[in-house]
């Protein structure tokens, strides 16, 4: 397992793929953050908690949404470009493979998400500073800001990971992902919010303290996305074990 | 067994440092056993098979009545047939003839519908340390496109717990130490080859399994991978190669397993089966004929 999570992490080190992921991650958080502190309407961002849902918020659930495309892609680029069997071939354990996936993954997981949160959260000072419009946020607010949206990050890279491994076609998981994420979940949490508040994302989004008056505790919320990441982590790691790789 | 470093021979007229390196290999003890081995000639059936029935000769791999379908596809029809030591065996048959089908069941990549598929005795799976006992090349291109051959290496090293000594040397083996820091996309067809050929080195195995190794190879690549092949044979190696260069089949082995939709129809020594006064070409039509008749 040692040897196998080294080999995981000179995978993730010897491709320019997680420099992308955080690049197009770090592009599109800002612009999103800036953008919005631009337009908003000046009573919409100034309370704490509009200022976390609608401004800075957006680092927690693009951190997120990266780090399970992260884990995604760690199993379904070896697929997609055939080195799952030499990777096999040398690990024929295929449980032991996914482990040192998932370590992999959520370590790197956790750091887009502190990437992603600190990102927005001084994308967000910037746009309120330039508009003149008070920062009503305390430090202790833009704690539980980063450190949720880091462990939300961590198990969304399992989620990831676990669909990845399920799919194994890399376009229709990344597509997937993302349309979940940005419109599938933003329909639910609007229109039925009582399903949407047990959805993933935003299950993530209670991590970092957004959205307090319609979503779950962040305790609870943890424990139920660390219950989706472990199903979707045992369903991977049964689909790799029981198919063939051909 | 037991293991000895022994000098491969080479051809040092070869270009740049293709040449033999050292390589350990597992002999086991010489045995003309096989030599004397009973065989039987089923010629005139659409089969040829000849067997080595000495029950003192271990073999290295036994596919014992394979078969694997997907849904109503069968790709492997109840193949049967084994590998001894010191031997190099050709695996031969059209494209769609369950080759690699066969080849993924033996590494445990797929799961046999029914029959079993066994390395020294064993599942792939359950081997101790896979890549000691096995090297494996199945496809020219499983490398991701931006990742250095290098790195490559060192991806299956690490995996392995091998030291990244075996990296550099099994570069130096296969000559690709000037290409080993750039992108595999920069690669020819021949190196991609090599880099494959490297990767199942690493372990310094006792049994190579290799699937159209030659394909895309130069001629001077052609040569060293046969004298390779040959040297790693006669040090007490087990190697099954896959090909549809029969000419150069002719020249490398010992033993063809000929397979055709998914049945073996030949399982006998290469003189047994081209040496009727005909070529191993003329052989492979014949049989294939025969079986699709």
């Amino acid at each position: 397992m040692r040897a196998q999570l080294a080999s995981e992490v000179i995978k993730l080190r010897s491709t320019r793929t997680t420099t992308a992921l955080v690049g197009s991650m770090l592009a599109l958080i800002v612009t999103v953050v800036l953008l919005h502190g631009y337009a908003l309407p000046a009573a919409n961002v100034e309370t704490p908690s509009d200022q976390l849902t609608f401004l800075i918020g957006w680092g927690e659930v693009l951190g997120a949404l990266f780090a399970g495309l992260f884990g995604a892609i760690s199993f379904t680029g070896e697929v997609r470009y055939g080195t799952i069997r030499p990777t096999l071939l040398v690990t024929p354990r295929r449980e032991d493979v996914v482990a040192a996936k998932c370590v992999a993954a959520s370590l790197t997981g956790l750091a887009f998400g502190v990437i992603a949160t600190t990102a927005a959260a001084i994308a967000g000072r910037i746009a309120l500073a330039v508009r003149g419009l008070d920062d009503t946020l305390n430090s202790g607010d833009y704690v539980l800001f980063i450190l949720g949206g880091a462990v939300a990050s961590a198990l969304w890279a399992m989620i990831g990971l676990g669909v990845g491994a399920v799919v194994r076609s890399q376009v229709p998981t990344v597509v997937g992902l993302v349309i979940w994420v940005l419109f599938v979940e933003s329909i639910l949490v609007e229109n039925a919010p009582g399903l949407g508040k047990f959805a993933p994302s935003a299950l993530g989004q209670t991590l970092s303290g957004l959205r307090p008056d319609t979503l779950l505790a962040p305790a609870l919320g943890a424990l139920l996305l660390a219950v989706y990441a472990a199903t979707a982590l045992v369903a991977g790691t049964l689909m790799t074990s029981r198919r063939d790789f051909v | 067994m037991r293991t000895k470093k022994i000098p491969l021979q080479g051809d040092a007229q070869l270009e740049g440092p293709l040449y033999f390196d050292r390589c350990a290999v597992t002999t086991v003890e010489p045995d003309e056993r096989l030599q004397a081995a009973a065989m039987t000639n089923h010629a005139g059936g659409g089969h040829v098979s000849s067997s080595v029935h000495d029950p003192g000769v271990e073999s290295i791999v036994t596919v014992d009545h394979v078969t694997k379908r997907f849904g109503e596809l069968v790709a492997v029809d109840d193949v049967t047939f084994s590998l001894h030591p010191r031997t190099v065996t050709g695996f031969l048959g059209p494209n769609g003839a369950g080759k690699t089908t066969t080849l993924r069941v033996l590494l445990g990549l797929a799961e046999p519908t029914s029959g079993e598929a066994l390395i020294l005795g064993r599942r792939y799976a359950s081997l101790d340390h896979p890549v000691r006992r096995v090297g494996a090349v199945l496809e020219s291109n499983d490398f991701h496109p931006r990742r250095t051959g290098r790195d490559h290496l060192r991806v299956l090293a690490a995996a392995a717990d091998l030291p990244i000594s075996r990296v550099d040397d099994v570069l130096e083996l296969v000559a690709l130490q000037p290409a080993a820091k750039k992108p595999v996309k920069t690669y020819s067809l021949g190196m991609r080859q090599r880099l494959g050929l490297a990767a199942a080195l690493l372990g310094e195995p006792d049994l190579l399994i290799l699937d159209e190794p030659a394909n895309g190879l130069d001629p001077v690549g052609v040569r060293w991978l046969r004298e390779y092949l040959r040297s790693f044979a006669d040090g007490g190696g087990t190697v099954l190669v896959s090909s549809h260069v029969l000419a150069e089949v002719a020249q490398t082995v010992d033993r063809v397993v000929i397979i055709d939709r998914g049945s073996v129809v030949a399982d006998a020594p290469l003189d047994e089966v081209a040496g009727r006064g005909q070529s191993l070409e003329d052989a492979y039509l014949e049989l294939t004929a025969e079986a699709a008749s």
